[in-house]
């Protein structure tokens, strides 16, 4: 008979672990429950600031020095030494790092930055790249404890960061904006002054959004894709986020559009360890290169394409 | 007819039990307690007494012991068609929507389109989930599980259903939201529909507990075997009396009623320790069996539900793991149990060859979440097939276990009404036979008076 109380309290503790630790504890999952039964909640998240122009990178050198030609005790020739350039990359970011269920590999925009950067190092990318794939909390503290070299995860370029990890220049300039169904009568974020819009919680859209001089209601998802499945099933008025999320939103769901104009500057930069001055000048180079020489637009035009007209890419700044 | 109506059986209680008790306080003579009286006075009086005895003896044993036996098979038949069904129901939808989770999950991981198997096999949760649902809601009155609970699940099912929907027709796209859609999917089953079917596992499995309790209770043995030794103490005192006072040594009669009562008494001890121990049987060798093998079930879903969803998430969440982690520290306590309950049934091969399944389940399960640690998305992907093929064994051996602990309850539950059968009849026949035997036994000699 004990052994039978156990099993009752053993299920019972599964029952205790759905409501501890498992999903309730996301929050996006709570959301996504009560939006089925009640109006959304509104999120009280502590945003981490806003972004501030820490934009500023190292100088790269006048010339890159060729794969064949890195300098002895450099990072790069580590990396070369090593046969692989260890990349922390998004795979849920559609058009920018995602896997790809049908080819069974991560691709995008940032992808095929890392692609360059490691041809840069070996001549060619083939065989040459490790991506890892990381969370949003991963990725400082992979970068700070040498886990990878670099990483292209749609990082925007927060001053908190720059303290933690060396930024490259900015290698994509996204603006954040407003997404809303087709059927919405807004025509920018103050049309929804009031209005529950969503954005990942904790992060610098919802700061944004609440220093609005006419504010909506910003409800915290804890994915950004969470906000597209609130939105479509009618729990919040919009979603503000990156360009180039929203971009990937519209294209999943055609009856939804980006309204207004530009709410504010996201500019997205790689993350280097602070201890491989000489990579960061590297990547700098390679990414002047790349927008001298025309390939950034070629990438630009392959995987945003479809969103715009081309654009043009980030002027990069520079310090030391 | 001698007997006047006096001593008609409704007269008993308003006429005897007063006079009694009133003269044993010595209180002054009332009409019941001077008719006593009257009748100790005499021979004939004194056998009239006697039968009265006899008579109040019989109705008393036979109400006694007719409620042992009804309280003993009573629970025993509810345990086997009652309680016991309505668990397995519970145990069904539980483990169903657990399993449907976990197949959704690993259906979405495989790409842009699940297996056929995979597809026929949530959609065999899903018909098993309702059909369960609805013999629980229908049986409510009886069963113990709580309306509001099932209610719960039959509200939030068709949601989780159209969720679990809106997820495939966004995966075959590749479009992401798939993933979001399961996930909101899984937390509104593991969040708020599993509890609801805990709940009601939980209540059910309480009343099969109280079932066993009441079927096994050794009071009422004792008070069986306590009523039936009164009875035949009452019997042997009777006749001794009988003999003492009318010299004469044997009423074939009387003789034959204290064999009735003495048959009944042992048929009735030897089929409630019969019963007892096959229930008992039922208990330790069939649902105790059942109730670890499907907490085992759930989690093992629920492990591989874990695992696919942080596959399918590609590393964009670490609750899952988290979960997965959890779940694991309750699981394998439960694997050892299992064996436990293996060696006490003699069902070793399955258990054993369960435990050399999950032995290498749990390394691939590491493995998958050691690349995952580092990243190695594509390659921890690449392992999920020949994980879930390891789960799917699990999931299969643990059916097969779970099937086997239920024939054996089966059995030993039938056994144990079976053992009872009966019985409920031969009670009140033979106490009435025995009674009115040992009536006319006395008559016999009243008559010598006469």
């Amino acid at each position: 008979m004990r052994s039978r109380l156990r099993h009752i309290a053993g299920l019972a503790l599964i029952a205790a672990t759905v409501a501890g630790c498992g999903t309730t504890s996301d929050q996006a999952s709570r959301m996504a429950l009560a939006a089925l039964e009640t109006p959304a909640p509104h999120a009280t998240s502590k945003p981490p600031g806003a972004a501030a122009p820490c934009t500023a990178s190292l100088r790269p050198p006048a010339t890159l020095p060729t794969p064949g030609n890195l300098p002895a005790d450099s990072f790069m020739a580590k990396i070369r030494k090593r046969g692989s350039l260890i990349a922390g990359v998004s795979a849920g970011t559609l058009n920018f790092g995602y896997y790809n269920p049908s080819s069974g590999s991560i691709e995008g925009f940032e992808i095929d930055l890392v692609d360059e950067v490691a041809k840069a190092i070996f001549g060619t990318a083939k065989h040459h790249v490790s991506l890892v794939a990381l969370t949003v909390g991963q990725r400082e503290p992979f970068v700070q404890e040498g886990k990878v070299d670099i990483v292209a995860d749609v990082v925007t370029m927060t001053c908190a960061r720059a303290e933690k990890v060396d930024f490259s220049t900015v290698y994509y300039d996204a603006k954040q904006r407003v997404l809303v169904p087709k059927s919405s009568g807004a025509n920018s974020i103050s049309d929804l002054a009031g209005k529950e819009v969503c954005a990942t919680a904790g992060s610098t859209p919802i700061y944004v959004m609440e220093h609005l001089p006419h504010p909506p209601d910003p409800v915290g998802a804890s994915q950004s894709i969470d906000c597209l499945v609130l939105l479509q099933q009618g729990a919040v008025a919009g979603i503000s986020t990156d360009s180039s999320i929203l971009d990937g939103f519209e294209a999943q769901d055609p009856n939804t559009k980006i309204v207004g104009s530009p709410i504010a500057d996201v500019p997205y930069g790689m993350e280097i360890n602070k201890a491989h001055p000489d990579f960061v000048r590297f990547v700098n180079g390679v990414l002047a290169e790349l927008e001298r020489n025309g390939t950034w637009q070629q990438l630009q035009a392959k995987w945003l394409g479809q969103f715009g007209p081309p654009e043009s890419p980030p002027q990069p700044q520079y310090q030391g | 007819m001698w007997v006047d109506e006096e001593l008609t059986l409704e007269g008993l209680g308003t006429a005897v039990a007063p006079a009694l008790s009133r003269r044993r306080r010595g209180a002054g003579a009332g009409a019941p307690a001077g008719w006593v009286r009257d009748r100790l006075a005499t021979t004939p009086g004194r056998l009239v007494l006697v039968q009265i005895l006899v008579v109040v003896g019989a109705v008393c044993f036979g109400a006694i012991a007719t409620g042992a036996e009804q309280s003993r098979e009573r629970a025993a038949k509810a345990a086997r068609s009652q309680t016991e069904p309505l668990l397995v129901q519970a145990k069904n939808l539980y483990t169903s929507l657990s399993d449907a989770n976990a197949t959704v999950a690993t259906g979405l991981l495989s790409g842009g389109v699940e297996t056929a198997l995979n597809r026929s096999r949530y959609l065999a949760d899903l018909r098993t989930a309702t059909t369960a649902l609805s013999r629980l809601t229908s049986e409510s009155g009886t069963s113990a599980a709580s309306p509001v609970a099932l209610s719960k699940i039959g509200d939030q099912l068709p949601l989780y259903s159209g969720l679990v929907e809106t997820a495939r027709a966004n995966n075959r796209q590749g479009f992401p939201i798939g993933a979001a859609y399961l996930r909101q999917a899984v937390a509104l089953s593991t969040g708020s529909m599993l509890p609801a079917a805990d709940r009601i596992y939980r209540a059910e499995a309480q009343r099969l507990q109280a079932d066993y309790h009441t079927g096994t209770a050794t009071s009422t043995l004792v008070t069986f075997a306590a009523a039936s030794a009164v009875a035949l103490i009452l019997l042997l005192l009777a006749q001794w009396y009988v003999t003492r006072i009318s010299r004469r040594i044997l009423s074939v009669p009387m003789l034959a009623a204290t064999v009735g009562v003495a048959a009944i008494a042992v048929w009735g001890i030897v089929a409630l320790i019969n019963e007892q121990n096959s229930l008992l049987t039922a208990q330790k060798h069939g649902s105790d069996s059942v109730e670890v093998l499907s907490a085992s079930t759930v989690l093992l879903s629920r492990a591989q539900g874990d695992l696919s969803l942080a596959l399918v998430n590609r590393g964009t969440d670490e609750t899952d793991q988290l979960d997965l982690t959890a779940v694991e520290r309750e699981l394998t306590p439960l694997t050892g149990e299992i064996s436990v309950l293996a060696r006490r049934t003699g069902t070793t091969a399955a258990a054993d060859r369960f435990d050399v399944d999950y032995a290498s389940y749990q390394a691939q399960t590491n493995r998958i979440k050691d690349l995952q640690n580092n990243g190695k998305l594509p390659a921890a992907l690449a392992l999920g097939p020949a994980t879930s093929a390891i789960s799917d064994r699990l999931s299969s051996d643990l059916g097969g276990q779970v099937q086997a602990a239920q024939e054996r309850f089966s059995t030993a539950a039938t056994n144990a009404t079976s053992a009872l059968d009966g019985l409920a009849f031969a009670i009140p026949v033979i106490t009435v036979l025995a009674a009115v035997a040992a009536l006319l036994g006395l008559r016999e000699r009243i008559n010598e008076y006469r």
